[in-house]
């Protein structure tokens, strides 16, 4: 295949960027001499677990891992795996079948999606964009949103379901499903559009200010002007494109104030495009994610690891049958245990990507210190499609507020959104309530 | 018979032989209305209180459906929705559900038949165009509309997040969303597509259409060439206000520094981040006005006829009509689409049209599984897409019948296809018109949606039935119920027997029985075809009987004789289906349940016109939702 990427000559690119003795400095300033900021990622994967192998069977410290998990043995200790959260949208409550589209757009949300396959798309704003509304800005980007499979390009999504519900599970407004990036050569030129020689990077920079700006406030006027002749439906078109360019003009007020030894670690090689080897990709993916992360280009990430009901095979872990097609393994013994085999795969890439957050030293610990992974499911178990006692993960030690190595067991029907509203709260976002939460999650900290 | 009660419509001679007499040949539509007029009107209604009425009847009627309401009510318009919603539940036999007492077939017939009446009191004189929300361009839009605009195809879209889907189109207006990041692709392209044009000495023709000299100054020609370039990217001419905007976008910049040519590149390049060239506007004179249809200007027009039939901007010609004000006129109207069919810009309704309808962009990405399908590479994948796509073309191109789709005994194939079909005599890439064998009629057979309906390791004759019911026939079965269980596989399903026996077996539920019924026999129709679409006896160990009977006691005793029959007996349907599909890609906007008289009036003028595709292409193009626009958005989509 022509866009196969050599990752090798990637990490290798990576791995020297590591090894030069300044690296200290090519972090943001605060990354050493203040406390670290702290960083929030989602991880979303399909169809639900092999939940007989995914919930630990003692509660608190020292748990035995499950046979799923046991991947994450090395990080054992910055875990928490947490059972019981539920998310009580992701339910019919009316609208009948659509599991799988549902539960990709309720994860973040913890909103019912209206069901629509074309007019009037409607869900919440996800938790993401909650921290990127008001935290976004400190960042040159405000949030990204990583994939590694498109939007589906035919035919009906789900049920009845448009296919922005299973294919996003970012929404920066109720109606505006982010989509996200499934090129890894596309989001290395987006973190480092400003080219990664600080040379270069400040020769754009000056093109940019001076003009950019010009066409953003020539095209502002044009969309203000429009607006007022059209209706309402095409005005919140209108009001998408003038988020877009208030996001682009905040990115370069961004860049401007950053001196050119801020920016990321300069021998990163970019990618060629998207690898065909599916482990490849997630885990291109995840360098990019640990990247940005890094170099403080953003706080916020989601990770679609497939979209919802994605059917995929998974010849690499021997299984040749689609992925949601078995899900529904009508309890059979051979399908449950080719699911958990996928299941593992998934879990052995987020092990990959805590694995490279935990090997960056940041101020007086590592990177993973100063963050906050969600890993997991919007569906407990594919075959019922149920969303009560999601399969959940929440790595990393949220700059000292949170306490991993447990296994925390929440009341039944907790809402997964108050997990959200808790780590809003350590992100320096402090609202009252999203979607269907009913207070905070507590049992994060002892 | 068991079947008879599902599609009961079909079933008695005399009623299809009436509508022969007609002219209408198995015409659904046509048998509902001959049915009405030999009932007394009171029958139909009496039974629909009958079997409809614990449900259906006043004070808390379910799903939006009140017969108590809509039958008081002298006009049939509020109601639209929901009597077409009962014509089709009842038509398909999916209400009264299996859990209650049934009609029987003759009972059915005539509740149809009464419906069917209730929405032909639907006065089709009154304009109801719907609304399309404000269309951004798509990707493939927005690459072909560069490569027109700037003379230069490169593609800049292609690294754009892709579009999302609705009503099965990636044109959709109220699903094209913009999200921030797609803004900053904007800038990024419009820099490059205009860096990119200055070198160009093609581009630069298109932009530099003058010089200053000693009779032109500088600034007027600047100007000049700045409405020129907005006109044609807004595609529609400039407002004198625009143009001074740009030309003080052009000053200011030149102010900051810049050089005349970087003035110039940042101005065109406003043009190209302007919602006027990202959308395509269609203005409301009075935004909220709730009653207000308007007719469509010809720019608009012509923009709405370049982006159905090529996906890119309107040509010269398009603009010297819309200019002259001559587009509304049907007959220049149906003359511009002959020609634009015959131009290959025309080439954008295959690639996005056939390839969205026909589902084949899921081509990329099933994944057979190797061990049991060595054949089938990435090689073989492009070579199935291209035979429905060469299919589609010559159908367009020659002007056939959209009848072809289900029963011609012609393909286009290479030698690997070929091979794959068991075809001789066939060398080489190249691909070719051939005869099929008896066994394969039509698109259904092709390889191609074979490959996509199947799972990895098996086929599917649901997803097969499903894929059938919902482009084929235009009548998508109801989603299943959220706790229906799965098919037994393996080991397990050996000692189950044949796939067919296990799915009767699954089947035994009278909630999943109804549609399955339907979805099934269909499906089963095409096991002689493995999951790539080779030919075969048996499945494992098992002979395959491909043989089924249809509603009204059809019979057929494999793929080919189906796909005949089909095209009999669901001729309207199909006919009917594929036109919602059009219309749907034609609008960028979902069909509701008001377009009912366009629908009909589509219908009218393809049975006069032989089926022609250009017929359907004329009339979509004449329809009053083509050429009009409310500024009230319509209910929502009915193909959900």
């Amino acid at each position: 295949m022509s866009y196969r990427i050599d990752r090798r000559t990637m990490l290798r690119g990576m791995g020297a960027a590591l090894a030069l003795p300044a690296l200290e400095a090519m972090l943001p300033a605060h990354a050493a001499a203040m406390e670290a900021p702290l960083r929030m990622a989602f991880l979303f994967v399909p169809n639900g677990v092999n939940v007989n192998e995914w919930f630990p069977k003692r509660t608190g410290f020292a748990f035995e891992l499950p046979p799923i998990l046991q991947p994450l043995e090395k990080f054992q200790d910055e875990i928490l795996v947490i059972s019981g959260l539920t998310h009580h949208a992701g339910r019919p409550n009316g609208d009948g079948p659509g599991d799988h589209a549902r539960c990709a757009s309720v994860f973040l949300t913890g909103t019912q999606p209206r069901k629509t396959s074309g007019a009037g798309i409607r869900v919440g704003v996800s938790v993401d964009q909650i921290a990127a509304r008001h935290k976004g800005q400190e960042t040159p980007l405000p949030s990204l949103e990583l994939g590694c499979e498109p939007g589906r390009a035919s035919g009906n999504c789900d049920s009845g379901y448009s296919c922005a519900y299973s294919s996003s599970i970012s929404w920066s407004t109720p109606s505006t499903p982010l989509g996200k990036e499934v090129n890894p050569k596309l989001v290395f030129e987006r973190l480092f559009s400003q080219g990664t020689r600080p040379s270069e990077r400040r020769q754009r920079r000056g093109l940019q200010a001076v003009y950019q700006k010009s066409i953003l406030d020539f095209v502002v006027e044009d969309a203000r002007r429009l607006s007022r002749q059209l209706g309402g439906p095409d005005r919140r078109k209108l009001d998408e494109y003038l988020a877009g360019v208030r996001t682009v003009e905040q990115r370069i007020s961004k860049l401007e104030q950053r001196t050119k030894e801020e920016l990321g670690p300069q021998a990163l090689a970019k990618p060629q495009g998207i690898p065909s080897d599916y482990r490849e990709h997630l885990r291109v993916m995840a360098d990019l994610l640990v990247t940005a992360f890094q170099s403080d280009l953003t706080r916020i990430a989601t990770f679609m690891f497939a979209n919802a009901g994605s059917n995929r095979s998974y010849r690499m872990v021997d299984v040749p049958e689609g992925h949601h097609s078995l899900s529904h393994h009508g309890n059979n013994a051979e399908k449950l245990a080719k699911i958990a085999r996928i299941n593992r795969f998934h879990v052995e890439q987020f092990a990959y990507l805590l694995d490279r957050l935990r090997s960056i030293p940041e101020g007086d610990g590592t990177l993973l210190d100063h963050c906050m992974i969600v890993y997991g499911s919007g569906i407990h178990d594919g075959n019922r499609h149920n969303n009560e006692n999601l399969p959940i993960v929440l790595a990393g030690r949220g700059n000292g507020t949170i306490d991993p190595g447990r296994h925390l067991v929440v009341p039944p029907e907790t809402p997964m959104t108050n997990l959200f509203l808790s780590m809003l709260d350590r992100f320096g976002v402090s609202i009252d309530w999203m979607g269907d939460s009913t207070g905070r999650l507590t049992g994060l900290t002892l | 018979m068991a079947m008879n009660d599902r599609f009961p419509v079909y079933a008695s001679r005399p009623l299809l032989a009436a509508a022969v007499v007609l002219g209408v040949l198995g015409s659904f539509f046509a048998v509902g209305l001959a049915a009405a007029d030999e009932r007394p009107s009171t029958e139909g209604r009496a039974l629909l209180e009958h079997f409809c009425g614990d449900c259906h009847f006043g004070e808390g009627a379910e799903g939006g459906v009140d017969f108590e309401k809509m039958m008081a009510s002298p006009k049939v318009d509020p109601f639209i929705g929901p009597w077409e919603k009962s014509f089709n539940m009842v038509r398909a036999a999916l209400m009264p559900p299996a859990s209650e007492e049934q009609p029987t077939p003759e009972q059915r017939r005539a509740m149809v038949a009464w419906i069917d009446g209730q929405l032909a009191r639907l006065d089709c004189s009154v304009k109801r165009p719907g609304r399309v929300t404000l269309r951004r361009l798509n990707r493939d839009e927005y690459n072909r509309t560069i490569r027109d605009l700037v003379g230069i195809d490169f593609r800049p879209a292609d690294d754009f997040p892709s579009d999302d889907v609705g009503y099965g189109f990636d044109n959709i207006g109220d699903v094209l969303t913009l999200p921030p990041m797609l803004l900053e692709k904007y800038l990024r392209a419009a820099e490059e597509i205009v860096a990119r044009a200055l070198e160009d000495p093609q581009a630069r023709k298109k932009i530099f259409i003058c010089r200053p000299g000693p009779k032109l100054s500088k600034e007027a020609c600047l100007r000049r060439i700045l409405k020129h370039f907005a006109s044609r990217a807004f595609r529609r001419p400039v407002t004198d206000e625009e143009l001074e905007r740009l030309v003080a976008l052009a000053r200011q910049v030149r102010q900051k520094g810049a050089t005349d040519r970087e003035a110039l590149s940042i101005t065109l390049q406003a043009v190209l981040v302007s919602p006027h060239f990202l959308f395509r506007v269609e203005k409301d004179p009075e935004p909220d006005d709730p009653d207000g249809i308007r007719a469509l200007d010809d720019y608009e027009i012509a923009s709405r006829l370049s982006y159905f039939l090529w996906s890119t901007m309107p040509d010269e010609q398009l603009f010297r009509l819309a200019a002259a004000g001559k587009l509304r006129r049907p007959d220049i109207l149906r003359k511009e689409v002959r020609r634009m069919l015959a131009d290959p810009r025309s080439e954008a309704l295959v690639q996005n049209f056939a390839a969205q309808w026909l589902t084949l962009r899921r081509l990329e990405r099933v994944q057979p599984d190797p061990a049991r399908f060595p054949q089938f590479n990435d090689q073989l994948r492009e070579d199935m897409l291209e035979e429905t796509l060469a299919f589609f073309r010559y159908i367009l191109r020659q002007d056939r019948s959209i009848l072809d789709f289900l029963t011609a005994g012609y393909t286009f194939v290479n030698e690997r296809l070929a091979k794959l079909y068991g075809i001789d005599g066939v060398r080489g890439e190249e691909f070719r018109k051939v005869k099929l064998p008896s066994q394969r009629r039509g698109v259904v057979t092709h390889a191609s949606i074979l490959t996509v309906t199947s799972n990895p390791t098996r086929t599917s004759p649901v997803s097969r039935g499903k894929w059938l019911m919902e482009t084929i026939l235009g009548t998508p079965p109801p989603p299943p119920p959220g706790n229906a269980a799965p098919l037994a596989e393996g080991k397990e399903a050996e000692l189950l027997g044949t796939l067919r026996e296990r799915l009767e077996q699954h089947r035994a539920d009278p909630e999943c029985a109804t549609c399955h019924k339907q979805m099934d026999v269909l499906g089963f129709g095409l096991e002689n075809f493995n999951p790539i679409g080779v030919w075969r006896e048996k499945d494992g160990r098992f002979p395959i009987d491909a043989s089924g009977e249809l509603p009204g006691g059809i019979t057929f005793g494999g793929p080919g004789e189906l796909m005949t029959v089909l095209a009999e007996a669901r001729r309207d349907d199909f006919c009917r289906g594929f036109t919602k599909k059009m219309l749907t890609y034609a609008l960028g906007r979902g069909v509701v349940p008001e377009d009912r008289c366009t629908l009909e009036s589509i219908r009218r003028q393809l049975e006069q016109g032989d089926y022609r595709f250009s017929v359907l292409i004329e009339a979509i193009v004449t329809s009053d939702p083509f050429l009009y626009r409310a500024a009230k958005p319509s209910g929502r989509g009915m193909m959900e």
